[in-house]
């Protein structure tokens, strides 16, 4: 009993053991908040990048790809609702007499697009398209006004048969372009000779632009444009009529969407095969739209870790700062020591007070962490707003990550992790002054030496 | 024959600074009685302390036995001894050694709370704040009950000890200059209590002491030199 009631009087009798009760709770909170930010954050991205993406994209598709009999393989899976093909390509795109306008600040690339002038080019067959991705939804996007709206059916020939192009909302404000403007895209084809060589050969195709396009997912908005794949195939695949480069597929249970993916990879296979004996093995890899994003949600959930561990090792710091007022509290207290032992106290006993106090400033400090990084964390927004209102600082502008308020994720799991790393780090802080209480020579301090 | 309360027995001990070993005890043979009193009297370095610590199970002996009631208690495990030693023996130094933080009552508390859990003290915290409040009475303190020790005098503080080693009912009372520190008035008012509780109690009390007058009112006296009994 005496071990934890010395404890708590030495606690409550020494304000400077709130030091350290205070740097674990703030560690505690910076880990809670942080990464549930970050959490929040990569949940949101997900969802961005997933309603920009088809389910599953089957790439690396070899020339002479039978569409016809793949599509019908791939559609005769149960969790499949339907393929739709896609050429794709690397363009720039310009209006004729029109200075193109600078480049916008690098930098957002990834998450935002837009700052660089090449765009993916992709060739779709708008109906399908509309039925296996939200291609429909991106033309009819409330953001987009009234007179940057694509006119139905989308990218319909112009009215003197000029093939339509679909541009990003943003990239079509930043250069000022409306529905009915004239375009070039300028693109490469490659041209084999006599003796077998591949030869990039400039292409510039007239456009009109059709309208404007939005995604929540910025980089991908930014960074694309969309043309009718008959028009694509034709001026830059004239000699291969069945050409599909990417096949977008949608399933029905996104829950089963890894084993539909494994499956479809065999149902890929098995369909070149027996179109052709050839190796065929770098050919037809299955994705789905986590895996072909991997590397960019991979990007942010390393940033998680990193911040994880930087914030760890803020934890560690703090819990020197309880190290160094616990071994000052023994310095101070031999004389204790040596009564305690006088009274009956093992070195054992000796040490479990001073742990105690250790253990005790440590749950302290993780209970009020949890708790204000919790309460933190739900009203995050509002607490960017207070400080953007009271310092005229953002502390995290939503809008360069087309978010509406600040994400936050608070994991429980995450939440036991945190407890338990506090607690462990305060067990092992607080055991070596306990160490040191148990080490001490009683009749030292007795002697009154 | 009642065996005695405390004894030493051919007891040695000596401590080693780096090769040298410096003999402190050198074959002491001591008993005390319950309800017995013994003085121990010498010069500063004559091993007083040392015997007082070592019968009181705060140091191991480095030869002979240490027994209480006439069982060895000198080899036994440090948990067994720290019980012993808080069951056996009540210790009152010249320092006092309150604890700062804690009233006089709560320094008395402690005692009890040395050897139960938080569950047995807290079922039985009205009783042990009963005792601990009757102790610190029958040492004068009624009214101080709630102070601290920076908020006592000496004496006072030296009673809160008394009351403190005498919570645990041990069958030994163990005083290591316990009027150093006091003036002659005061000195007086504390060690007539001591040797009264002792003679209630019937404790056997082994003083440590410089000051002749206080030896003179125990029932024996142990002279000391060089850490050996010399009269």
């Amino acid at each position: 009993m005496y071990r934890l009631f010395l404890a708590l009087r030495y606690l409550l009798t020494r304000p400077i053991n709130l030091l350290g009760m205070a740097g674990i709770t703030i560690s505690v909170w910076a880990l809670v908040v942080v990464v549930s930010l970050f959490s929040g954050f990569l949940q949101v991205v997900e969802g961005h990048v997933h309603a920009a993406s088809a389910d599953v994209a089957v790439t690396n598709l070899p020339p002479d790809l039978p569409w016809p009999k793949l599509r019908a393989a791939l559609r005769d899976d149960p969790q499949v609702v339907d393929a739709a093909p896609r050429l794709l390509h690397f363009g720039m795109l310009a209006r004729p007499g029109h200075r193109p306008p600078p480049a916008p600040l690098p930098g957002r690339s990834a998450l935002h697009g837009g700052d660089q002038p090449f765009l993916f080019v992709q060739g779709v067959d708008p109906q399908r398209e509309a039925a296996v991705t939200g291609f429909a939804a991106w033309l009819a996007d409330p953001a987009i006004p009234a007179e940057l709206r694509s006119p139905a059916p989308p990218l319909a020939p112009a009215a003197d048969g000029t093939p339509t192009v679909l541009v990003g909302l943003e990239r079509m404000r930043r250069e000022g372009l409306r529905p009915g403007d004239r375009v070039v895209l300028t693109t490469a084809q490659v041209v084999r000779d006599a003796r077998g060589g591949r030869t990039p050969t400039k292409v510039q195709i007239d456009l009109v632009v059709g309208g404007a396009f939005k995604t929540a997912h910025g980089g991908f908005e930014g960074n694309t444009m969309f043309v009718a794949d008959a028009t694509l195939r034709a001026r830059l695949h004239p000699d291969q009529p069945d050409l599909v480069q990417e096949v977008a597929v949608a399933v029905r249970d996104p829950a089963q969407l890894a084993d539909t993916a494994a499956r479809l990879q065999r149902t890929v296979r098995a369909t070149l095969e027996r179109h052709n004996g050839d190796d065929i093995t770098a050919y037809g890899v299955v994705q789905t739209w986590r895996e072909k994003n991997g590397r960019f949600l991979e990007s942010i959930e390393h940033q998680r870790g990193l911040m994880q561990l930087v914030l760890f090792v803020i934890m560690v710091v703090a819990a020197f700062l309880m190290l160094a007022t616990l071994s000052m509290m023994v310095t101070e207290k031999v004389a204790d020591i040596g009564i305690l032992t006088a009274m009956g106290g093992t070195p054992r006993g000796v040490a479990s007070v001073f742990l105690a106090c250790g253990i005790v400033i440590t749950l302290a400090g993780v209970a009020a962490g949890l708790v204000l990084g919790a309460v933190t964390g739900v009203y995050l927004e509002e607490v960017r707003q207070a400080v953007r209102w009271a310092t005229g600082i953002d502390l995290f502008p939503i809008e360069v990550y087309n978010l509406d308020r600040v994400p936050c994720a608070i994991e429980p799991a995450w939440l036991l992790q945190v407890a338990a790393m506090a607690l462990a780090v305060g067990v092992v802080v607080s055991f070596l002054p306990a160490w040191r209480a148990a080490r001490h020579d009683p009749l030292v301090s007795l002697r009154g030496i | 024959m009642t065996p005695a309360a405390l004894e030493a027995v051919a007891v040695t001990k000596h401590y080693r600074l780096g090769r040298q070993e410096i003999p402190v005890l050198r074959g002491i043979d001591l008993a005390v009685a319950a309800g017995e009193s013994v003085a121990l009297l010498g010069a500063s370095g004559a091993g007083k302390s040392t015997l007082l610590h070592v019968l009181g199970l705060l140091d191991a002996p480095s030869g002979g036995e240490v027994r209480y009631d006439g069982r060895r208690v000198d080899d036994l495990p440090v948990r067994e001894r720290a019980a012993l030693r808080h069951r056996h023996v009540g210790f009152v130094f010249q320092f006092y050694h309150l604890i700062p933080e804690l009233t006089a009552l709560q320094n008395v508390q402690l005692a009890r709370m040395m050897a139960i859990s938080p569950l047995a003290y807290w079922r039985g915290r009205k009783q042990a704040r009963a005792e601990a409040e009757a102790m610190l009475a029958r040492v004068g303190l009624q009214e101080r009950m709630r102070h601290r020790p920076a908020e006592l005098s000496g004496g006072e503080r030296q009673r809160v000890a008394i009351a403190r080693a005498l919570l645990a009912r041990p069958r030994a009372l163990l005083a290591d200059e316990p009027t150093g520190n006091l003036d002659s008035h005061t000195a007086s008012g504390v060690v007539e209590l001591m040797f009264e509780v002792a003679r209630q109690d019937g404790l056997a009390l082994l003083l440590v002491t410089h000051d002749e007058e206080l030896a003179r009112r125990c029932k024996r006296t142990v002279r000391m030199k060089d850490g050996r009994v010399v009269g």
